[in-house]
């Protein structure tokens, strides 16, 4: 898109938001929001999980309306009624969930939807105009790569560059930390200061206190949808402060460990390799985890921890290796891994939930094919809702009806369904897999506690994450997964950033070389 | 940018419903009312334009579907093989399985009901009747075993692989018509009559209801006890989310080849009933276009069992009232077709996005091709 004539991109502050409101069914999503984005700054928008950051950046990037309110965009009034006229604008909007189509290149990428774009693609101008912008930002950015094969951190780098290629003036980054390492944080930051030198102001959300203080100029905190913070200097804010406004209540953000006495061994994984053709695979994989013992397995997302967790539930073939709980094997039966007490905590609640079954059919699902809840084979839909209610009851969903469609709830409750579903009896090995990712404080505090509590019950808990904090918060003992393999292991005591970033960008020396 | 995903951020909490990518085929039976509703409405104003009455039309078709016996007759005669074809489909839709092959099943289940019935021409009827049963059910079920192993351990697409067995099951029936199974005497491809001994009766005499209808009602009982058991259920549950099905224990594999089977086998049966009990014989056009119907009568249902019978009378009946409106009244039967078309394309409509991403699946396969070719 090419800048109109006469609208001057330098007068005009590039965006106003002035008492924008949006309600959600019950839920007031944001009330009364202003908001002010000032020319060349890095604006960080926090708040918990829920507080209405996403919504609010929906609202500018015109994928939703508001209620009520209004915006300027560079002193002209703004109402979106799509994205696309939002883009049209200049606003490029750089979600958690990353919109590239992902069986194209980044150069096809480029040149799909573009407005104003020539009917017929241009390979070689696509491809020259992706690597000039990669020049510029000092990037490197494939051009002719299919966005499938790259990682990460590099499919955010394309789509962040094709928004600016397009004539981004005002860049939103929903997130953008979220799944990236220490390193790759470090690259992202550094890019966004380059954008920022260019002139391009850019809307940085996050939850994430620490970051921004290196990232940002000036903060703007929600909570549950309404201003508390407006535009504060990100230097002189007391980072402590900030957080208490987030939360409101800081308690929840207190991790208070137990005590929890070792057991045996429970789970033993020996040379565990998996192929996968979707992700990386892992690649003889040998540790232990006593009852009692919470490991955390870090490592920037894609390295291998989808196959890890398949593998320790039963859900794949192995290609090599064994994963045993209890001195049974379960290896590659799902069936087996349920009988011998595994508890599985999906990472995406998408896939870990059956989003249009009722919250009976989620919570008592483990029992299907157990003949319990059946006669003649028919299933008894009181027992079922009977049951479902307690454990609803038990584990605190809201709003607690068996009979609600588990799309309706929140993504906290619906995490605390699967936790009822999975955790109903106390489990000999819980894999959790980023068991707080993306949850309001209230639910993390409630899913932390379920992960000690299996513990303290005995269990083996392994906590897969890319969230360091989570990791932190949680494990006695941290494995660092990468590209498969595992680059570094230690007690959480003697955890540091250095050692931590270095394993998980596969910098540390391989500590089990591969056999095969 | 191009916003090539479906709905909102999985990983936001926001009070926002979860993106339903899983939204089964299957949710609301609203839309397809509306579908109906829809066709009545627009059926009516082209026949005003061709200069039809399309209140007269109407009546026409509602008496020639349900105004005498003989006309109930028809329309149950012919609303038993889309009902029982759809149950079957409704099976593996409910497992997310899209299988468009029930035609050629149809096809095979005949042959496979004439040949054992011919197996058993000389035995008692209570034993001819349900082998040349069990024979159309099994050749159905053969018919699609290869699409079902070939999606099983291979993630071939399903909608792919049935529609070219229904080509080959066209192709077939034309060459056995015409070669091995074609008495000397007879001059255009058809079979010999149908054995006596294995004649499904009429129940009625002087209309066409015949006992395939009572099939069609063992069959709808067999899907609600179906739809209500565990079994059933973890079907559902793998067709609304299979990862997490499989994390459960549900074999993926022995879901898709069952299910895929099982409509297998009530089309089979349908090729049975259509030899058995209306044709008595076995002709290219045995199937006529029933699988393709049945789909369409699965779909509009929401592949639930009220549904899904709801829809094969509504066509039972389109199919019958049509013909009688254009005997009676001299309007064209086609019009009843019209109204079929556009039930059609309002249960397209319907489900846009599900067939989109169903799309998306397919061109994917192309895309891996391509990938290699690179």
């Amino acid at each position: 898109m090419t800048s109109e004539p006469g609208a001057d991109p330098a007068t005009g502050t590039p965006l106003s938001v002035r008492g924008v409101s949006r309600r959600f069914g019950s839920v007031q999503a944001l009330a009364n929001v202003d908001f002010t984005l000032e020319a060349g700054e890095i604006h960080a928008l926090v708040g918990e999980n829920g507080a209405g950051k996403s919504t609010l950046a929906k609202i500018v990037a015109g994928s939703i309306r508001s209620d009520s309110g209004s915006m300027s965009l560079f002193g002209q009034p703004y109402r979106p009624t799509s994205r696309r006229e939002g883009a049209a604008a200049g606003v490029a909007h750089v979600r958690q969930q990353l919109s590239l189509v992902r069986g194209l290149t980044v150069a096809q990428n480029l040149q799909l939807g573009r407005p104003g774009a020539p009917a017929i693609f241009n390979a070689a101008s696509a491809r020259a105009e992706v690597e000039r912008w990669s020049d510029e930002f000092s990037l490197s950015v494939p051009a002719e790569t299919l966005v499938d094969d790259m990682p990460l951190a590099v499919r955010q780098q394309a789509e962040i560059l094709i928004a600016v290629a397009w004539g981004a003036r005002l860049l939103i980054l929903d997130e953008p930390s979220s799944a990236l390492g220490p390193l790759e944080t470090k690259a992202l930051i550094a890019l966004c200061h380059r954008l920022r030198s260019e002139g391009t102001p850019i809307l940085y959300i996050s939850h994430r206190l620490p970051e921004l203080a290196e990232l940002a100029d000036r903060l703007t905190v929600l909570r549950a949808g309404r201003v508390v913070v407006e535009g504060a200097d990100v230097r002189a804010a007391d980072l402590r402060e900030v957080a208490t406004l987030m939360i409101g209540d800081v308690s929840l953000l207190e991790v208070n460990r137990p005590e929890i006495e070792r057991g045996t061994t429970r789970l033993t994984v020996t040379d565990l390799s998996v192929s996968s053709t979707q992700e990386i695979g892992c690649h003889g994989l040998n540790f232990e985890v006593a009852g009692g013992e919470i490991l955390g397995v870090v490592g920037i997302a894609g390295n291998g921890q989808d196959s890890l967790a398949k593998a320790l539930t039963g859900q794949a073939k192995l290609a090599s290796g064994h994963v045993v709980v209890d001195g049974e094997d379960i290896s590659g039966s799902a069936r087996q891994a349920i009988a011998a007490g595994v508890a599985h905590l999906h990472e995406d609640r998408s896939t870990g939930l059956a989003a249009a079954f009722t919250v009976a059919d989620n919570a008592t699902a483990r029992h299907v094919r157990s003949g319990r809840f059946t006669r003649f084979g028919v299933r008894l839909a009181d027992k079922i809702a009977r049951h479902a209610g307690e454990l609803v009851e038990r584990f605190q969903v809201r709003p607690p009806d068996p009979a609600a469609r588990a799309s309706s709830l929140s993504g906290g409750n619906q995490q605390k369904l699967m936790a009822a579903r999975e955790l109903e009896k106390n489990p000999t090995v819980l894999v959790a897999h980023g068991p707080t990712k993306g949850l309001d404080p209230e639910a993390a505090k409630a899913m932390r506690d379920r992960c000690f509590a299996a513990a303290q019950a005995g269990g083996a808990v392994v906590v897969i994450s890319a969230d360091l904090d989570e990791v932190s918060d949680l494990a006695h003992r941290v494995v660092v997964l990468y590209r498969g393999r595992v680059t570094d292991a230690f007690p959480i005591e003697d955890m540091t950033s250095e050692r931590l970033g270095a394993a998980m960008a596969g910098l540390t020396e391989t500590m089990e070389a591969a056999s095969g | 940018m191009a916003d090539t995903s479906i709905g909102g951020d999985v990983g936001d909490a926001s009070p926002e419903p979860l993106e339903d990518e899983g939204r089964r085929l299957t949710t609301s039976l609203s839309t397809s009312c509306l579908a109906v509703l829809m066709a009545i409405v627009l059926g009516g104003l082209i026949m005003l334009m061709s200069g039809e009455n399309p209140l007269t039309a109407y009546t026409a078709m509602v008496d020639g579907a349900f105004g005498s016996e003989f006309a109930l007759g028809e329309t149950l005669s012919r609303a038993a093989p889309l009902a029982i074809v759809g149950y079957g489909t409704a099976v593996a839709l409910r497992a997310g399985l899209i299988t468009i092959g029930a035609q050629g099943q149809v096809v095979a289940g005949a042959i496979g009901a004439l040949v054992t019935a011919q197996l058993f021409e000389s035995g008692p009827s209570a034993v001819a009747i349900p082998a040349a049963a069990l024979g159309g059910a099994l050749f159905g079920m053969a018919w699609v075993l290869i699409p079902a192993l070939l999606r099983a351990h291979f993630n071939v697409n399903e909608i792919l692989s049935t529609l070219l067995f229904t080509e080959f099951a066209a192709l077939l029936i034309e060459y056995l018509l015409n070669n091995p199974l074609k008495p000397p005497t007879a001059i255009t491809p058809q079979s010999d009559p149908y054995p006596d001994n294995g004649i499904l009766g009429l129940i009625i005499d002087g209309t066409r209801f015949h006992a395939g209808v009572f099939v069609a009602v063992a069959i709808g009982l067999l899907f609600v006890w179906w739809v209500r058991s565990d079994r059933g259920f973890s079907y559902d549950l793998y067709g609304e989310n299979p990862s997490l099905a499989q994390s459960l224990g549900i074999s993926g594999n022995r879901v898709i080849i069952n299910s895929l089977l099982i409509s297998g086998a009530t089309a089979g049966l349908v090729g049975w009933i259509q030899a058995a009990g209306l044709l008595q014989r076995v002709y290219v056009q045995i199937a006529s276009d029933i699988g393709f119907f049945g789909l369409v009568v699965a779909f509009l249902g929401g592949a639930t069992p009220g549904g899904v019978l709801v829809a094969a009378l509504l066509f039972g009946a389109l199919q019958s009232g049509g013909l009688a409106m254009q005997s009676s009244e001299g309007i064209p039967a086609s019009l009843s077709d019209i109204i079929q078309a556009l039930l059609l394309l309002g249960f397209s409509i319907r489900y846009a996005p599900q067939i989109i991403r169903l799309t998306r699946g397919v061109m994917a396969n192309f895309t891996l091709i391509g990938k290699r070719r690179k």
